[in-house]
């Protein structure tokens, strides 16, 4: 039942949140509280070999609304636990409105609601609940810019889910079913693919990769990570994003979808790279930075072997960690200097706190893949899992594109006095940070004995370090170059027809794949 | 030979709503254009399952009767529900801007948003 009550009673603290103004913020920590001792519970019962799974309703299983566990949705809902807690801590002393806690619970309960999510509807539903919060969250504090960012995300989104719907119904027609277990059987039992699964499900991805980050669909992202206050970029830019991943990943257990999202992800982490170095304004490089490593996520799904789906979701969880935490450090170095650019940053580097510092320098060096962080261990098992030579050369390409975006980071981690922070934003980012350095022993849990020894050699360490050097190389090369990149194309118009463009490319790729 | 029925419908409306989309450079129009777009999803869902001849699926009597489907009615029950959601906060913060900006433009929204930010 615990699955069912996780997202419910969320729900519910919501409509409470509003009723009992004094104790909103004594009640989300508690509700983060208890949620983890249900997740606890949950991955006990993992451990012990058994998975949870209810019908609603007392429906059967083609027509009722299945919810489940698995290991995926674990590894999420801990991500989910530690930068709820982390941006609850960051929030603590800050006055904020009852509103805004039912908004955190509403996205709370709709990301655990998500991840137990089994059946095609129920997975839209609560896209369009996710939706509508981060739509709220984005604009919460109603300046100008983060309205019309979060429009054009709502506008972006909502053709998205459409588009999503549209397969739903040819998947219903063909198939009778929704859920995604009896779906799978179907597929796979039919020999060759018929032609409408190739519609179906590009119609599907479509819909998703919208929510999810991918560089030719969600180019409302930027503005909208960009210009929400720091605890709910990382919110956003950590966990939000990650459901769309997770989708994905469900999808494609189901649909032949390698050769599309191995293509997609190629693109999405190059370009996305590109727009990251030649990006001087701190948030917006983040912002720019969660498109491209969404291509690490996607490639692992794509790839489709156990041991990149496990890659992919070490660095998904690590991405969670330190992309929340450089934004909520990056938030904080922001409000302190009063600048937003990263020269200005770093003239007016003594009046950053030196926690906040640290904090940028853990998820600086975690996000460059410098061992042993959480960034190594995932960018390590995905590219010993790729076998092909261009898989290789991209993932080479994307960690050595990370290195340089984030090289221009490093005169502000020159030692230094610096002022002292609050202490609920020292332990925010020590939520954040501590497992970011302990990522190695912790990535054991996801490997077995034999599997663990063959990934983390010599051969890795040594790798990653060169990644890096040559990175800083081509850091002090670019500098001299800066280019001017097509900023049009996150206009409202030019986004609904870019991805108008990619339906039709991931079309033609689930076609010939 | 394609006939007219629920799902050529659905595709003309789809069309129509996403050429609203891109050309027209009103808001509020914009967000006609996506109602109109979601509403022919729905209606694309519910014709494509629908069986001609059916009764409706409340059981009377023998059972041997064709009944219709009751599942795509009971799903697009919700998403009009949430496509309704999502106009009416849009509308709210088109609002906000209009107060702000007195203009539904995207093309000049873009254009002062673009510049207050680089100054």
């Amino acid at each position: 039942m615990i699955v069912a009550l996780l997202p419910l009673w969320h729900f519910l603290l919501a409509g409470l949140s509003l009723a009992w103004e004094r104790g909103t913020r004594g009640m989300m920590l508690l509700s983060l509280l208890l949620d983890a001792t249900l997740v606890g519970v949950l991955f006990g019962q993992f451990a012990g070999g058994q998975t949870v799974s209810v019908v609603l309703g007392g429906w059967g299983k083609e027509v009722g609304i299945v919810l489940a566990d698995d290991q995926y949705s674990l590894v999420f809902a801990l991500l989910a636990l530690l930068l709820g807690g982390a941006v609850v801590a960051y929030l603590w002393r800050k006055r904020l409105r009852p509103y805004f806690y039912m908004l955190l619970h509403l996205l709370f309960g709709s990301v655990f609601a998500l991840l137990f999510a089994r059946d095609l509807f129920n997975i839209y539903v609560i896209m369009e609940l996710l939706t509508l919060t981060s739509f709220l969250l984005v604009g919460y504090e109603k300046r100008a810019d983060q309205i019309w960012a979060s429009l054009k995300y709502l506008v972006l989104a909502s053709l998205g889910m459409g588009v999503y719907l549209l397969g739903v119904a040819i998947v219903y027609y063909h198939t009778g079913t929704l859920n995604l277990d009896l779906l799978s059987a179907v597929i796979s039992s039919s020999g060759d693919v018929p032609q409408w699964v190739s519609l179906a499900s590009s119609l599907l991805v479509t819909g998703v990769a919208v929510k999810s980050g991918i560089f030719m669909f969600s180019l409302w992202l930027p503005a909208a990570h960009a210009t929400a206050s720091p605890a709910i970029s990382a919110l956003l830019s950590g966990l939000v994003i990650k459901m769309g991943v997770v989708v994905l990943l469900r999808l494609a257990l189901v649909f032949p979808l390698s050769l599309s999202l191995e293509v997609l992800s190629a693109v999405t982490g190059l370009l996305g790279i590109i727009y990251a170095i030649y990006t001087y304004d701190l948030k917006k490089m983040l912002a720019f930075h969660t498109l491209s490593q969404i291509g690490y996520l996607v490639l692992g799904i794509g790839i489709g072997s156990e041991i990149e789906i496990v890659g992919s979701l070490e660095y998904a969880v690590g991405h969670g960690l330190f992309k929340g935490l450089l934004f909520l450090a990056a938030g904080a170095a922001v409000q302190a200097t009063g600048r937003e650019d990263i020269p200005g940053l770093i003239a007016r580097r003594s009046r950053i706190p030196l926690a906040t510092r640290v904090g940028l320098l853990v998820g600086t060096m975690g996000i460059m893949g410098i061992p042993p962080l959480a960034g190594f261990c995932g960018k390590t098992l995905l590219s010993n899992g790729a076998e092909s030579l261009v898989i290789q050369t991209i993932l080479v390409l994307l960690s050595i594109g990370t290195v340089i975006s984030f090289a221009k980071l490093i005169p502000l981690f020159r030692p230094e006095r610096g002022s002292s922070s609050p202490w609920p934003e020292k332990v925010a980012y020590l939520i954040l940070g501590v497992p970011i350095l302990l990522f190695l022993p912790f990535s054991r849990l996801f490997l077995s004995a034999s599997q663990w020894h063959q990934s983390f050699g010599v051969f890795p360490f040594v790798e990653s370090l060169l990644v890096v050097g040559a990175g800083l190389l081509a850091h002090r090369f670019l500098r001299k170059h800066p280019l001017r990149l097509p900023k049009r194309i996150f206009h409202l118009e030019e986004a609904i027809l870019i991805i108008l463009v990619g339906f039709f490319l991931v079309f033609v790729l689930v076609w010939l794949g | 030979m394609m006939s007219i029925n629920g799902v050529t419908i659905a595709i003309v409306l789809f069309g129509i709503g996403l050429l609203g989309l891109i050309i027209r450079r009103d808001l509020v129009i914009k967000l006609l254009a996506l109602g109109l777009l979601n509403g022919s999803t729905i209606l694309c869902l519910v014709s494509l399952n629908s069986l001609p001849g059916g009764v409706p699926p409340i059981i009377r009597g023998p059972s041997a009767v064709l009944y219709v489907d009751p599942l795509p009615q009971a799903l697009v029950l919700s998403a009009i529900v949430i496509n309704f959601a999502i106009l009416a906060l849009a509308l709210v913060f088109v609002m906000l801007l209009v107060e702000r900006y007195h203009t539904t433009d995207t093309q000049r929204l873009e254009h002062e948003i673009e510049r207050e930010e680089t100054s």
